[in-house]
């Protein structure tokens, strides 16, 4: 059973880093043994559900739980009466990370239970019970009298000034110094340019709100010894959610435990702590007992963040050869109330241009809370200015790849060198295995009959960044070493990376290692399974702390009977010469649409990626071929629908998302373009969001090659395919 | 989930005296057979039975029998033995079709025939609960709200579209449906079993409350015929269709004797295109034919604001449908 | 522009460790476990409501339970029986992750009621290897990659089990309509395809089940 070697071996190969080597825990993950959130079990355990608003937006006038608490077997009820616990990392942060000096100024919190309720699932109550079924049973006994209130929905909308007021700041949503502010770039003189240019172009693109539906449903199982909490969690980051539920509860943070063994996907929306994990630690401190706290499908979809809808209107100029000129972006981004995340859009940094003028607008709405997925900002803003440029390209009568090639950034924002460059290799290298030349059509649209082919691309960097991490490398007397990381396997195969990496550091097999994760009683700190940088920043850590324990060995011998030697690294790495540290990579996808139906097939898929060094072969290629199938579903199937008159979800759950299933995911090839530029793990650079990023652009490229017309909502449905057609 | 009393019936007789017997002690009762559909909407309480009497123990209503060139189908057949069932694929490949189509794997292992037949709307206001006819209501929400998924044919007051694949494929057949009630034994044709909103907004089909679907019964006049169901999805799998097409075409050489066109996915029934039969009887089956036939099918569509891809839709499905049904 | 994946200061600062092996070693040492071993039982029958008593075989074990009538199959397989390895991912049908074999027929556990599987055989991911001997499609999915975070991952199998014992040596596109009831928002599709088509590939009859 041999696995294909995706790689193109270009740098000097190591012993261990760099083989396909299976997951160090796959057995326990194909015989059921693996041990997640919810199979954990404790005595006693009590099982929680939670009462979400059913309005967009109402103000709760009292909350009558007496026929709840009434209940036999109900243990604890809590609401905002009585829990008023401020959900630090749910709120507002104006895109950073929410801090000790952010709590103390920010006017905009949100509480585990908030009034006003502002979407249709805020929490507005819970309780713990004897059984899951009892518990279910007595939140439908609560009674809330709403005073319902106007909702908005649409962030353009919401920005009118008689759109009701989310917020009484309004609804442009603040920043972390309480401002309502747009993030704002500029270069050059973008008026000026677009006076003077020979060709300028204007258009509209939108995307959806699309979930991260882990298939782990968030629950979350909270216990107390005494004064210390011990809370298990699917988190992407243990130490992080530690940190915030110490901040949220008023407690030290060494009194929080934070386990996560394994969980079902991450994706972006469980990297701090989650309202589950406050509202499950309170029921347990109220009740005086272990509580398991389970999301339904439709609370977690509507319950837990998902991607931010956007909305961008872009003006090119270029000049008479399609040179890129300038770049105006008026982009706007839907929040939902809360303000998670930064609601940014990315991509105007693929282009080489003099003059940009970015304007994007974070906005709060009475929709689901948007936050980060998977590359936070780069699916929507990719997909939004690789469709212009696609077009714009072919308005000037040039081979989309050409026009690529001519006007890509070379510079990081034009100014400062990376610490390499392959941007230009893995385009060409993907257009030649492609066959980019026999599959493009010069003409779009111009097949034969009903069904016809065409094929895109589009192009990325990602941020590849060094940072502080640690790490523990222990070895015993009988010769069995030990690592000590604070991640979580969220799905990446983060372990087996860590694994592999202290085996190359200390030069021992794979089979001599044990890695000890995902326990903050158990491991040091980490930043976490979020931004794709756990192998190059904890795998940093344990190189150097595998160095140290090596010269230690060196110095003191291999330890004997119950000694053991132990080493820690907690490294700070700094890019010299302030260069800044990419990925790159580009994708080629073939489509065929069929003009009569609507339908779209993907019938070739090209990936070529420089993620620097590659650690495993097997689960960095599992990582692309997994999140360009991902891309398919937010190019062609994934969008939260709201009913307009009633603001409420109409999609929550896999059957009305169309999340992609076995059918719907084309046959992915992977190439990585390997270099090691001397930084991260043994040049590893990043990769588990390298794969999305770039699918719903490439595909939508590759339709209007296919049928002549430019489609410019996501996600691209039937209805809208035989709209364009008509 | 909310309490209830589980019943297994093990006769079709014995299902309607459960039944009547819990209406009468003043339990909501629901039948269930595969369980897929109903557990579902249980769990989100849209449906709320005291008493749930399982069909799945009735003795033989998982055979498909042939008899005088007649075949009779227990209504507890699961989609997954009707699509793999030899004779029916030779005999009436529309039917075998469509079953193969239903939602997934898991599903058609357990989902029924009578099952598919028989449920509720996938409406997705009806779904999340709101208080639309199909619940009981007094309005349609779909009407003006979000209805890319809904009705261009047979709508009002409800929009709702019909969700089975098997029932487009039964009244091509001149399927009939023998129930059984409180009143005993009756049979009732596929294209009298559907019933528009506008005779009943709060069902699909005329079951009383206490019937159930003993089997169904295929006559031998379409035996044979070429058929062909043709499904449009939003994904590849597991979603309803969002336009549907059982197509027979009795051929006598290459000329087409009998035609029953009859779409999924348009309309609160099964839509029988009488019009496109019409146009194919008697003539040679040809790519400008079913082209006209594609035309036929949308006359008198009354797209809402949302849907009115269904029309170029309908007709290029009912045009393809046409073709590869004639081979 | 950046999402929120900024170093949380606060953390950064406060340096969990300094080099202290001593220190790590006790707390490797005497950290509690998560609980690992069987499980007592989560869930009891509410004397209140309506209940049965069942009797099927779970993995070859005879079992005889009282249940309540609205309990789930997964709910007993879950928490009675503890057999966690089959997952509850949507809780009606959408989504596989608690795919188990009744008479050898995948179906979705969540959608059966627990009191219709009197007198059925059950099979969960839990029966299909014993200790670390993996059954040849278990094996497979190990050098295949198949599972990234692993929560479809015993869905996957069962429904894959049940292919190959019916189709001992499926095509790509076999694999695909017969697990396309197994979603896996991790998008790892290709590899759960390539994995079941090598397990028919290196089998010389049926091949899913040791």
């Amino acid at each position: 059973m041999s696995v294909q070697d995706p790689r193109s071996p270009s740098i000097a190969p190591l012993a261990t880093v760099g083989r396909a080597t299976p997951r160090i825990d796959a057995i326990e993950r194909v015989t059921g043994r693996a041990k997640y959130t919810n199979d954990v079990q404790l005595p006693g355990m009590l099982y929680a559900r939670v009462l979400r608003s059913p309005h967009p937006h109402a103000r709760i006038r009292s909350i009558d739980a007496s026929k709840a608490r009434a209940l036999q077997g109900v243990k604890a009820i809590i609401t905002r009466e009585n829990c008023q616990v401020v959900w630090g990392a749910g709120g507002i942060a104006g895109g950073q990370q929410y801090n000790d000096d952010v709590k103390k100024i920010t006017t905009q919190r949100r509480y585990a239970f908030n009034n006003p309720v502002r979407f249709v699932g805020d929490p507005v109550a819970a309780v713990a019970a004897e059984s899951r079924h009892l518990a279910e049973q007595a939140i439908r006994l609560i009674a809330v009298d709403y005073e319902v209130l106007p909702f908005v929905l649409d962030p353009e909308a919401a920005l009118a000034p008689d759109a009701p007021k989310i917020w009484p700041e309004g609804n442009l949503a603040v920043n972390n110094k309480n401002e309502p502010a747009p993030q704002i770039q500029k270069r050059g003189d973008a008026a000026a340019a677009f006076a003077g240019a020979a060709h300028v172009f204007e258009d509209r693109y939108s995307t959806a709100f699309v979930h991260n539906a882990q298939m782990e449903p968030r629950s979350c199982v909270a216990a107390w010894e005494g004064d210390k909490l011990t809370v298990y969690t699917p988190t992407g980051g243990i130490a992080n959610c530690q940190h915030d539920m110490a901040r949220d509860l008023g407690i030290p943070d060494e009194k929080v435990r934070v386990v996560s063994q394994y969980m079902g996907g991450n994706f972006g929306n469980k990297n701090q702590n989650q309202d589950a994990d406050l509202i499950a630690a309170v029921l347990a401190k109220e009740a005086g007992a272990p509580v398991k706290l389970e999301l339904s499908r439709k609370e977690d979809f509507i319950g837990v963040h998902g991607r931010w809808p956007t909305i961008q209107h872009y003006k090119i100029a270029v000049d008479a050869d399609g040179t890129l000129q300038a770049i105006q972006l008026r982009g706007f981004s839907g929040m939902g109330p809360y303000r998670k995340n930064s609601g940014a859009m990315a991509g105007i940094e693929l282009y080489k241009c003099p003059n940009i003028d970015v304007t994007v607008t974070p906005v709060y709405t009475n929709r689901t809370v948007s936050g980060n997925f998977r590359g936070p900002e780069f699916p929507q803003g990719f997909f939004g200015i690789q469709s212009m440029m696609d077009d714009v390209a072919w308005r000037m009568k040039l081979d989309p790849v050409e026009f690529g090639l001519k006007n890509m950034a070379r510079l990081f924002r034009d100014e400062t060198p990376f610490t390499n460059y392959t941007l230009d290799e893995c385009i060409t290298k993907g257009a030649e295995l492609f066959e980019w030349k026999k599959r493009w059509r010069p003409t779009p649209g111009s097949d034969a009959g009903p069904i016809k082919r065409g094929a895109g691309f589009t192009y990325m960097m990602f941020r590849s960044g060094l940072g502080q991490s640690n790490a523990v490398v222990q070895v015993d007397g009988s010769g069995k070493y030990t690592v000590f990381v604070g991640v979580t396997d969220v799905g990446a195969g983060a372990k087996t990376t860590m694994a592999l990496i202290a085996a190359e550091a200390l030069a021992v097999p794979l089979s001599r290692l044990t890695v000890v994760w995902g326990d903050t009683d158990r491991c040091p700190y980490s930043v976490g399974e979020s931004g794709s940088r756990t192998t190059i920043q904890t795998g940093s850590a344990v190189i150097e702390a595998a160095r140290g324990l090596k010269q230690q060995i060196a110095e003191k011998g291999m330890p004997s009977g119950s000694q053991t030697l132990v080493a820690s690294a907690s490294p700070n790495p700094k890019v010299a010469d302030g260069k800044v540290r990419q990925a790159f990579g580009a994708h080629f996808v073939e489509v065929e649409v069929d003009t009569e139906l609507g339908g779209v097939r993907l019938t070739k898929y090209v990936a070529v990626h420089d993620c620097g060094r590659i650690i495993n072969p097997l689960a960095a290629t599992s990582q692309i071929l997994g999140s360009a199938v991902m891309g398919v579903g937010m190019a062609l199937h994934e969008n939260l629908v709201y009913d307009a008159r009633s603001g409420q979800p109409l999609t929550a759950g896999f059957y009305y998302d169309r999340i992609p299933t076995h059918m719907d995911a084309p046959d992915v090839d992977v190439t990585f373009v390997e270099n090691d530029d001397g930084y991260g793990a043994f040049g590893a650079k990043s990769i588990g969001e390298a794969g999305i990023v770039l699918s719903p652009g490439a595909i939508n490229n590759a339709i209007f090659n296919a049928i002549g017309r430019r489609l410019k909502d996501l996600p691209i449905t039937r209805d809208k395919i035989l709209g364009a057609l008509a | 989930m909310k309490t209830f009393t589980s019943r297994t019936a093990g006769t079709p007789q014995q299902a309607v005296t459960l039944a009547q017997d819990a209406r009468k002690a003043g339990q909501p009762v629901a039948f269930i057979a595969g369980g897929s559909d109903l557990l579902a909407l249980v769990k989100d309480r849209i449906v709320e039975p005291d008493v749930l009497v399982s069909l799945r123990g009735w003795k033989d209503a998982d055979r498909i029998v042939a008899s005088g060139g007649q075949t009779t189908i227990g209504s507890q057949v699961t989609l997954d033995a009707l699509s793999r069932h030899e004779a029916i694929a030779a005999q009436y490949p529309v039917l075998a079709q469509a079953a193969a189509s239903v939602a997934t794997p898991q599903i058609r292992n357990v989902g029924t025939l009578g099952g598919n037949v028989a449920q509720r709307p996938w409406c997705w206001y009806f779904r999340n609960g709101f208080p639309c006819y199909k619940a009981g209501g007094q309005q349609c929400f779909s009407a003006s709200g979000e209805n890319q998924l809904h009705a261009i044919f047979g709508g009002g007051p409800s929009y709702i579209v019909h969700p089975s694949d098997t029932a487009p494929a039964l009244v091509a057949l001149d399927a009939s449906f023998r129930v059984l009630g409180p009143g005993g034994e009756r049979s009732i044709a596929a294209r009298d079993f559907f019933v528009l909103p506008r005779q009943n907004a709060t069902q699909e089909n005329v079951l009383g409350p206490d019937d159930v679907i003993v089997s169904v019964q295929l006559p031998a006049a379409l035996a044979g015929a070429r058929g062909r169901y043709h499904k449009v999805m939003d994904r590849e799998a597991w979603t309803h269709a969002v336009v549907s097409a059982a197509v027979v075409l009795k051929m006598e050489g290459d000329v087409c004797r009998a035609a029953r066109v009859v779409l999924g996915g348009v309309a609160p029934i099964p839509w029988r295109l009488t019009e496109v039969e019409r146009l194919l009887t008697g003539q040679r089956i040809t790519e400008d034919l079913a082209a006209k036939a594609g035309e036929a099918s949308v006359v008198g569509a009354r797209p809402l604001a949302k849907n009115a891809y269904k029309i170029p839709l309908t007709k290029g499905v009912v045009r393809r449908t046409i073709l590869e049904a004639r081979g | 522009m950046s999402g929120d994946e900024s170093t949380n200061p606060d953390i950064s600062r406060r340096g969990f460790l300094v080099g202290s092996g001593t220190v790590v070693a006790a707390v490797a040492a005497s950290a509690i476990e998560a609980p690992e071993a069987a499980p007592p039982p989560a869930i009891a029958v509410d004397p209140g409501v309506p209940h049965s008593t069942i009797a099927l075989t779970v993995n070859g074990v005879a079992q005889r339970l009282d249940v309540e009538d609205r309990w789930t199959l997964v709910e007993v397989l879950r928490d009675r029986l503890g057999l966690t390895g089959t997952k509850i991912g949507c809780d009606r049908g959408e989504c596989g992750a608690c795919t188990v074999l009744v008479d050898d027929t995948p179906v979705y556990a969540c959608s059966q009621l627990a009191v219709w599987m009197d007198g059925r055989r059950i099979t969960t991911v839990e029966g299909l290897s014993s200790g670390n001997t993996l059954s040849p499609l278990q094996q497979a999915f190990v050098a295949h990659d198949g599972p990234q975070c692993g929560f479809c991952t015993s869905g996957q199998i069962m429904s894959a089990t049940a292919l190959l014992k019916r189709l001992p040596h499926p095509a790509a596109s076999d694999v695909k309509a017969a697990l396309s009831g197994n979603l896996c928002r991790c998008g790892n599709y290709n590899r759960y395809v390539e994995a079941v088509v090598a397990a028919g590939a290196a089998t010389g009859s049926g091949g899913g089940e040791q």
